[in-house]
Parts: structure tokens; C-alpha cells; sequence
């Protein structure tokens, strides 16, 4: 599973709309250097079948799914390791290209997903992430009951937050009615998001 | 002298910073002079420029970090009045908060601004802010969450200050915090990003 991570789009996440000092490229090249020995990605699908008390987000969908993935928790220890003796910077940095390498993780989740739905003849889906726009965070704890037997590493803490930090889940559904397709608009760091192109 | 210090940490040069400032402690320039005009003076700019989009956080950070190796440097040299800290501040994120990557960027900003920080690192129960403000004779608690299940436990922290009539200011910030949530519990500020969260700390205690 390839997680590579761009510098041009590290910079940008870290806010760089030009190219920065020259030993600040050094650093990003070596973190990111780093990022492809720390990383140990897993990711994890199941189908849900019907049954009682299924999410509402599953209501009147042909075919609904619940997965996660991780970057494990070896870049969550180098990243502390890094705050700890005193490179902060670093940490950042490194920091930031983990959260672009577990959104490419998600992004390949959903891909698997989807292929797995359009085997099934479901070509539209829709995926939404607990704590996010009508889906509990107590609704993990489902997501992670599912996926129990797949060995993800990640664990639940009692407020529902997934330890490594670079860790992701969601529920998908496809068939039915597929409204609210996602936009950022909402969003009170929208001004300002780095994240949109 | 003080130029070339003011110079190294703005431009987040940890080494240079060092030897420019023992430079000038070999040549008797005034260790409060360095601190307030070389170091602190810089990193407020530092602050400044990030706030308005010219610095990004590697650059403040770094620069944060050279302000930290001239100040080792100058701690000695220091007499108990001149290392007085500009206030001191109770760090961490809400209960059941477990990301601190921007509660972490907000300590340093306040290290590299001259703050004494005690940090308390990530899940702090509202008790323990009270616990740890109380010990340290804190000015502000400042308190962070990602997510808006985790914000409830910063309010709980504002009703202890208010059962207990603490005289401490509070600031809150991350993600789904804003300025309605603030005022919701009551808090005394809100901090956008790390260097608001700096520009509300100094304004909050008239600094």
C-alpha cells in the first residue's frame, strides 16, 4: 500500500504557498524520509448485515459497511520522542505528513470499499465519519464491535477518541437515498483551511 | 550586538542564537538587555508575523527553540527581579482529550514569549487544572479540545474557579471551540490559532 506523501504537499498543509528556506526543505525531506519507516498501515472492512438498532445513517440503504484504518503507533511514538528532546519543529512536521498519509489510508479504504460494492452492483456511496454531521462518536464503539476480529491495533479511549492518533473510521452506505454529499462550507476554519485546494 | 541576537531568533537559527548571546554576555552587555530587547523583542515579532500569515508554525517554532538555547544561556545571569516571567500558565487539553499537537505549538509560543508554563500534558481532569493553577500560582489556565464531546469538561473547570472564587483567567481553544462557546461557559478568552491564543494570554493579563 503505497502512503507516499509529496513534499510540495506537505508544504502546503504546513502552509507554505511558496517554496520555503532551504533548510526547512532539508527537514521536510527528512521527515518525510522518516514517515516511510514509521508507518505500518492497516486497514480493515466488513459488510453489515441487517439486523436491530443498525445506525440511522443506514436507514434505506442497499449495502452498508463499517471500516477504520491506522498508521500504527510507531509515528505516534516518534512524534512524541521528537516533542520530548526538544525538536518541536520536526514533531510538526512530522506530525502533519501523518495526518496526510492517514487521509491517503482512508481515501485507499474507501477505494476497497467501493470496488467491494460495485462487485455487488452498487456503483454510488456515501461514507461519514462518527462525531460528523448526524452520526454519534458513541457510534465507534459499534464500528470497532464489528471490526473486532480484524487486527487493527487501534484502541478506543472512554471518549470515544482512537489511540494511535492517526487513525480513522467511518460507516458507508450504498443504494437508497444518497443526500448531503459533504462540503466544507460549514466549517468555521473554512477561510483559513489549508486543506482545500 | 542585540541586533544579531534579535536577528538568530527570528530567523529560528538555534546555534547562532546561542553564540551570539554568549558573545554578548563576554562583552558585559546587560543580561536584561539581551533578554528583552534580543530575545523576547524577536519572538514577539515572530508572534506577529504568524499571526498575520507571513510565518508558518516550523519557522515559529524554531525560532522558539532559539529563543529557549539564548535563555538557558542567560537564566544565570539573571537576577530573581529580571527572571520574573511575564505570568505563568497551567496547560492541557479537556478531559478525554488525547490530541495535543496545537495545546503543544501554544506552551512553546508562551516559553518563547517568556511565560512560565506548567504543562499538563493531554485528558486533564478539571480538578487537576484547579490542583496544578493552585500549586504554581497560576495567572491563566489554558485549556484545549478537538472534539465538542470533550468540551463540557472545560466548563466544569470554569464552575470550580467560580464555586471556589479562584482568581485565575481561563483561555480555551481548538477545533469546535470558538467565541459563542466561550462565553456559553464563561471563559475569559478564546484562542483561534496558537498565536491568538499568545495576543489573548498577553492581553488578558495586561502584558
Amino acid at each position: 500500500m503505497s502512503l507516499q506523501v509529496s513534499r510540495e504537499h506537505l508544504l502546503k498543509q504546513l502552509g507554505y504557498k511558496e517554496p520555503p528556506q532551504p533548510n526547512l526543505l532539508g527537514i521536510v525531506d527528512q521527515m518525510l524520509g522518516l514517515l516511510d519507516d514509521l508507518v505500518e498501515p492497516r486497514l480493515a472492512f466488513r459488510e453489515i448485515q441487517d439486523e436491530k438498532d443498525l445506525p440511522p445513517f443506514f436507514t434505506g440503504s442497499a449495502l452498508k459497511y463499517a471500516g477504520a484504518a491506522t498508521l500504527g503507533q510507531k509515528l505516534e511514538n516518534k512524534v512524541t520522542d521528537l516533542f520530548d528532546n526538544g525538536k518541536p519543529a520536526e514533531a510538526y512536521i512530522l506530525d502533519t505528513a501523518g495526518s496526510i498519509a492517514i487521509t491517503k489510508a482512508g481515501d485507499i479504504l474507501w477505494e476497497e470499499i467501493r470496488q467491494d460494492a460495485a462487485a455487488k452492483g452498487y456503483k454510488k456511496g456515501l461514507r461519514r465519519t462518527p462525531g460528523c454531521r448526524g452520526i454519534d462518536l458513541e457510534m465507534q464503539n459499534w464500528i470497532f464491535e464489528k471490526l473486532g476480529d480484524r487486527d487493527l491495533g487501534i484502541h478506543l479511549t472512554s471518549s470515544y477518541m482512537m489511540f494511535p492518533r492517526k487513525s480513522l473510521s467511518f460507516l458507508a452506505r450504498f443504494g437508497g437515498k444518497l443526500k448531503g454529499t459533504f462540503s466544507c462550507k460549514g466549517c468555521l476554519q473554512y477561510s483559513n483551511c489549508t486543506l482545500r485546494g | 550586538m542585540i541586533k544579531e541576537i534579535y536577528d538568530a531568533v527570528m530567523e529560528g537559527k538555534v546555534d547562532e542564537a546561542s553564540n551570539r548571546v554568549q558573545q554578548a554576555l563576554n562583552a558585559k552587555v546587560e543580561a536584561n538587555d539581551i533578554l528583552n530587547k534580543g530575545l523576547i523583542a524577536a519572538m514577539d515579532i515572530v508572534g506577529e508575523k504568524f499571526g498575520e500569515g507571513e510565518l508558518f508554525i516550523p519557522q515559529v517554532l524554531w525560532s522558539a527553540k532559539a529563543m529557549q538555547a539564548g535563555m538557558d544561556l542567560l537564566k544565570p545571569r539573571l537576577s530573581s527581579t529580571d527572571r520574573t516571567a511575564k505570568g505563568t500558565v497551567v496547560i492541557g487539553t479537556a478531559k478525554g482529550d488525547i490530541h495535543d499537537i496545537g495545546k503543544n505549538l501554544v506552551a512553546i509560543m508562551l516559553e518563547g514569549s517568556g511565560f512560565k508554563v506548567a504543562d499538563l500534558g493531554v485528558d486533564v481532569a478539571p480538578e487537576r487544572f484547579i490542583e496544578k493553577a493552585l500549586e504554581v500560582k497560576a495567572d491563566v489556565i489554558a485549556m484545549s479540545a478537538l472534539l465538542t464531546t470533550t468540551m463540557p469538561s472545560m466548563g466544569e473547570v470554569l464552575n470550580l474557579i467560580k464555586a471556589k472564587k479562584l482568581p485565575f483567567k481561563v483561555i480555551v481553544g481548538g477545533a469546535p471551540v470558538d467565541q459563542a462557546f466561550c462565553q456559553e461557559i464563561g471563559a475569559d478568552a478564546y484562542g483561534m490559532d496558537a498565536a491568538d491564543g499568545l495576543r489573548k494570554v498577553k492581553g488578558l493579563l495586561g502584558r
